[in-house]
């Protein structure tokens, strides 16, 4: 890679850091800047160790890993991350985006945040009950039970073709 | 008025005695109707036709007769000051204090509009914590949602409205997985889950509004009546802007309280339940009215459609009462914005209140149970049944030359023309009268309708629109009866829309058939029968202007219009109440709404949301992580475009799909992304409508 299309490359990581930062409500100028910074010179520095990667990818996998493990130890409890996250953004403590030690009583607060979506379930049984629909349904019944095409398509084809030998006797002999 | 002492104290002589009331009238005026038209037609004998003629004559006449003596009886109760036996008349007045019955609201949701939905939630659960007895309400948000942007953008604005209101612990939200059978599969499956926690459910629409006034008096009143199974109230129609819903919530407000008054006076405590704007004692509801099957051949023919009349008929059934709380302010709901909705509403309930046919003959079914379905029934049949009525009769017409005799020698009098001319009277009477003793009963409160004369205007505005839309319902019943009979599905070549106004080529496509029969049956009583046309000129204009009545009824801006005029006015357009305040996006807000699968994939707040909210399987098999790799890859590289509707949502039901997904979106190269990722990733934190921080300082 040439040293112009490595600045590109490296232009394209610091963008893209930069949107999924602010996605994470980093908004202070001067915050933002610092956080991109210091993931680039790391990102960098490991970009060393595999060339494999863009720098794009180096740079989003190392923001990527800092934040989940971020929002894990704010949680306390890796699996309830997803709902630190939640907190995080409810509480309005962007300055404290992926700093450590954060103060207890803002830890305190995510992870105490009752994030829940519904009441405990109280299971209970809905049982139908069957229903007499009188003789309509005895009616019904039998006419389904006694319905096929077969005997509609017979009898039409019987009233045709006595139709038509009506017909053919009237054009023979009356008219 | 002597005070109601609570419904156990209804005497069983009042119901026999008001319900005998009722028919005699009824049965007066049908008669009345029948004996006159035998009159006509006897002139020169029966022929098989006019046989036939009186027998479609007699149900077509006598629905006429029955819906002018509700609104008779309802006349005539209002203007005596209100029904004593209201089941709103047994709470004390003052109010009384204490606690009430822990009560769930439930919403359930399909498609809508979330943030008119969740705004109403606010509105309401800012008005109930305003009576200071919030604590005994919980809100339930029940999403059988299948449109994934629809469902992420109402688990969105759940936890904005829970952050905003500290909602959390008592407004909830829920997701079902398999959408079966509705909406009375998604109450039934709340009922499953958290029925037994409460005494009472208050259902709703996701477009209905209640004040908390209203909800907590609907639990007190439930509290004081034991033998209460349901008590629906009076949904007022609100906010319309096009020129239909200020139409309807015009006339509902015109003829709507008689309508109200004389039903309850009719059926007491065995009324009937609409499915929504209710409270219903959850207990007998989960016991009893648990939907049983109607018969037929296929499971999907088997499922009840129409829920709700069934749910009163089973409630009444299990010894609870149905009352009807029509005169309770503070229930409020919206109407279609134009008339393909409004028929799109009319093609479900027409589907469902003839499947209701089984339970009119159902052993045990009560009384006036029997009657709700039956004017259910009547309220679609008598489509098909008037059609054929209008066709034989102006054939019968044409043969006897009825009209031409009147009209080359009006002088003469002609035997029969006078019985005509007083059994058109009658008619006329019964459809309009109503409408004048609605009038009347709006008289003392006319500067909330704009002044005596706007309210005039408008009752004439109202009467002369609900005859030129009468032909093309009519026109479409009848097409949704046979249809129906015929198990065939009515299709719509429109699509569902946000915005009211129906543009020509749709009208064209929707309208059209109604103006060609208009002009073909206009043609054919030119061609053979020129004296018919006056008197079938009512019904073949309203066709013939299907299209452009379609237009204008749907216009918002004519709708303006009319409210600048001050017509149409409703008095919740005078003064606002203060929960229906607060109800439209802010101007400007709604233009920066974002996708929600855009918003799951890339904002990690939503991706963390949505995820959090689905449960998570223990173990997966390899085909099906392997399938939702594939989906991932796809969704990446097509867009949201490239996936079908059930793919997206396979996609997002699966939370470590979902998270997987969040990072690859954000870990992919520009040139592995599709353009429309690109799009989002570089605008979204320009255009995405961040949840409002300042809101947030509670938590």
């Amino acid at each position: 890679m040439d040293h112009h299309m490595e600045e590109l490359a490296w232009n394209a990581a610091c963008l893209r850091l930069e949107d999924y930062l602010r996605a994470h409500a980093v908004e202070p100028r001067e915050r933002l800047l610092a956080l991109t910074l210091s993931i680039l010179a790391e990102a960098k520095s490991a970009h060393d160790k595999l060339p494999g990667l863009t720098p794009l990818e180096c740079t989003m996998r190392i923001a990527s890993k800092k934040t989940d493990t971020w929002f894990s130890l704010l949680a306390g409890d890796p699996a309830r991350a997803a709902r630190a996250r939640i907190a995080y953004f409810a509480g309005g403590r962007n300055d404290l985006f992926l700093e450590w030690p954060l103060p207890e009583d803002f830890v305190a607060s995510i992870r105490s945040a009752g994030i829940e979506a519904g009441p405990a379930l109280e299971f209970q049984s809905l049982i139908r009950r069957e229903l007499d629909y009188g003789a309509m349904q005895d009616i019904a019944r039998e006419t389904w039970d006694r319905f096929s095409w077969g005997h509609v398509l017979s009898a039409f084809a019987l009233w045709l073709a006595i139709f038509f030998a009506a017909w053919g006797i009237y054009l023979k002999f009356f008219q | 008025m002597k005070p109601f002492c609570g419904t156990d104290s209804l005497k069983p002589d009042v119901i026999s005695l008001r319900q005998a009331l009722f028919l005699a009238t009824g049965a007066g005026i049908t008669i009345c109707g029948i004996l006159l038209m035998v009159a006509i037609l006897r002139v020169d004998g029966f022929s098989v036709l006019e046989w036939v003629l009186l027998g479609l004559f007699v149900p077509l006449f006598g629905q006429i007769a029955f819906g002018f003596t509700i609104a008779l009886w309802g006349f005539l109760i209002l203007l005596a000051g209100g029904d004593r036996y209201q089941v709103m008349r047994t709470l004390p007045e003052p109010p009384a204090a204490g606690p009430v019955g822990a009560t769930a609201i439930v919403l359930p949701v399909f498609n809508e509009d979330p943030d008119r939905t969740f705004r109403g939630l606010e509105s309401m659960f800012r008005s109930v914590e305003a009576t200071g007895a919030g604590g005994a309400f919980d809100f339930f948000v029940l999403s059988d949602s299948n449109d994934p942007d629809r469902w992420v953008e109402e688990e969105t604005e759940w936890l904005r409205l829970c952050v905003k209101c500290q909602g959390f612990g008592r407004i909830f939200y829920r997701k079902r997985r398999v959408s079966l059978h509705g909406k009375s599969g998604n109450v039934a499956d709340f009922c499953r889950r958290w029925g037994k926690r409460y005494q009472y459910l208050l259902v709703l629409d996701a477009d209905s509004v209640m004040s908390g006034e209203t909800i907590l008096r609907l639990a007190r009143v439930m509290d004081a009546n034991p033998r209460a199974g349901i008590v629906q109230t009076s949904p007022q129609i609100v906010r319309g802007k096009s020129v239909l819903q200020r139409f309807v919530q015009f006339a509902t407000r015109l003829v709507g309280p008689l309508f109200a008054a004389g039903s309850n006076f009719w059926h007491l405590g065995g009324g009937n339940y609409w499915g929504h704007n209710a409270i219903i004692r959850l207990k007998p509801f989960i016991e009893q009215c648990v939907l049983p099957e109607i018969p037929g051949h296929t499971a999907a023919a088997r499922h009840i459609l129409s829920h709700d009349t069934v749910e009163a008929a089973l409630m009444h059934q299990a010894g609870y009462q149905v009352w009807f709380a029509y005169q309770e302010e503070g229930s409020y709901e919206e109407g279609p914005p134009n008339l393909t909705e409004s028929l799109k509403r009319d093609r479900r309930w027409c589907q469902g209140n003839l499947q209701h046919f089984w339970f009119l003959f159902a052993p045990g079914t009560p009384f006036t149970n029997r009657i709700h379905i039956f004017f259910g029934l009547m309220a679609y049949l008598t489509a098909p049944l008037l059609v054929f009525f209008i066709g034989l009769s102006s054939w019968d017409s044409h043969v006897k030359q009825r009209f031409a005799v009147y009209v080359a020698e009006p002088w003469v009098p002609v035997s029969g023309v006078w019985t005509s001319g007083v059994l058109l009277a009658l008619t006329l009477t019964l459809l309009f009268l109503p409408k004048l003793l609605g009038f009347l009963h709006l008289l003392p409160r006319t500067k909330e309708f704009g002044g005596v004369t706007r309210a005039l205007l408008s009752t004439v505005l109202e009467t002369l629109l609900s005859v030129l839309l009468a032909p093309v319902l009519l026109f479409f019943y009848t097409k949704f009866v046979v249809l129906t009979l015929l198990g065939l599905r009515v299709t719509w070549k429109t699509q569902n829309r946000d915005e009211s106004s129906i543009p020509f080529g749709e009208a064209l496509r929707t309208f059209g058939a109604p103006t060609l029969c208009g002009l073909a049956a206009g043609a054919a009583a030119l061609v053979w029968s020129p004296t018919l046309l006056p008197w079938l000129s009512p019904v073949l204009a309203g066709l013939v202007l299907a299209i452009p009545t379609a237009m204008i009824t749907s216009s918002e801006a004519v709708g303006g219009w009319l409210r600048k005029l001050g017509l149409l006015l409703i008095p919740e357009e005078a003064s606002v109440p203060p929960v229906l305040r607060d109800l439209d996006c802010p101007a400007g807000e709604d233009a920066m709404a974002v996708s929600g699968v855009m918003q799951v994939a890339i904002s990690p707040e939503v991706n963390a949301l949505h995820s959090s909210l689905l449960r998570r399987s223990r173990a997966r098999a390899r085909h099906k992580a392997d399938h939702l790799a594939g989906l991932r890859k796809r969704l990446i590289e097509e867009g949201p475009q490239g996936l079908a509707r059930r793919e997206l949502s396979a996609l997002l039901w699966d939370a470590e799909a979902v998270e997987l997904l969040h990072r690859d979106i954000w870990l992919s190269a520009e040139q592995d992304l599709h353009p429309w990722w690109r799009h989002a990733l570089r605008h979204y934190n320009e255009n995405t409508i961040r949840l409002d921080r300042r809101d947030f300082q509670g938590l």
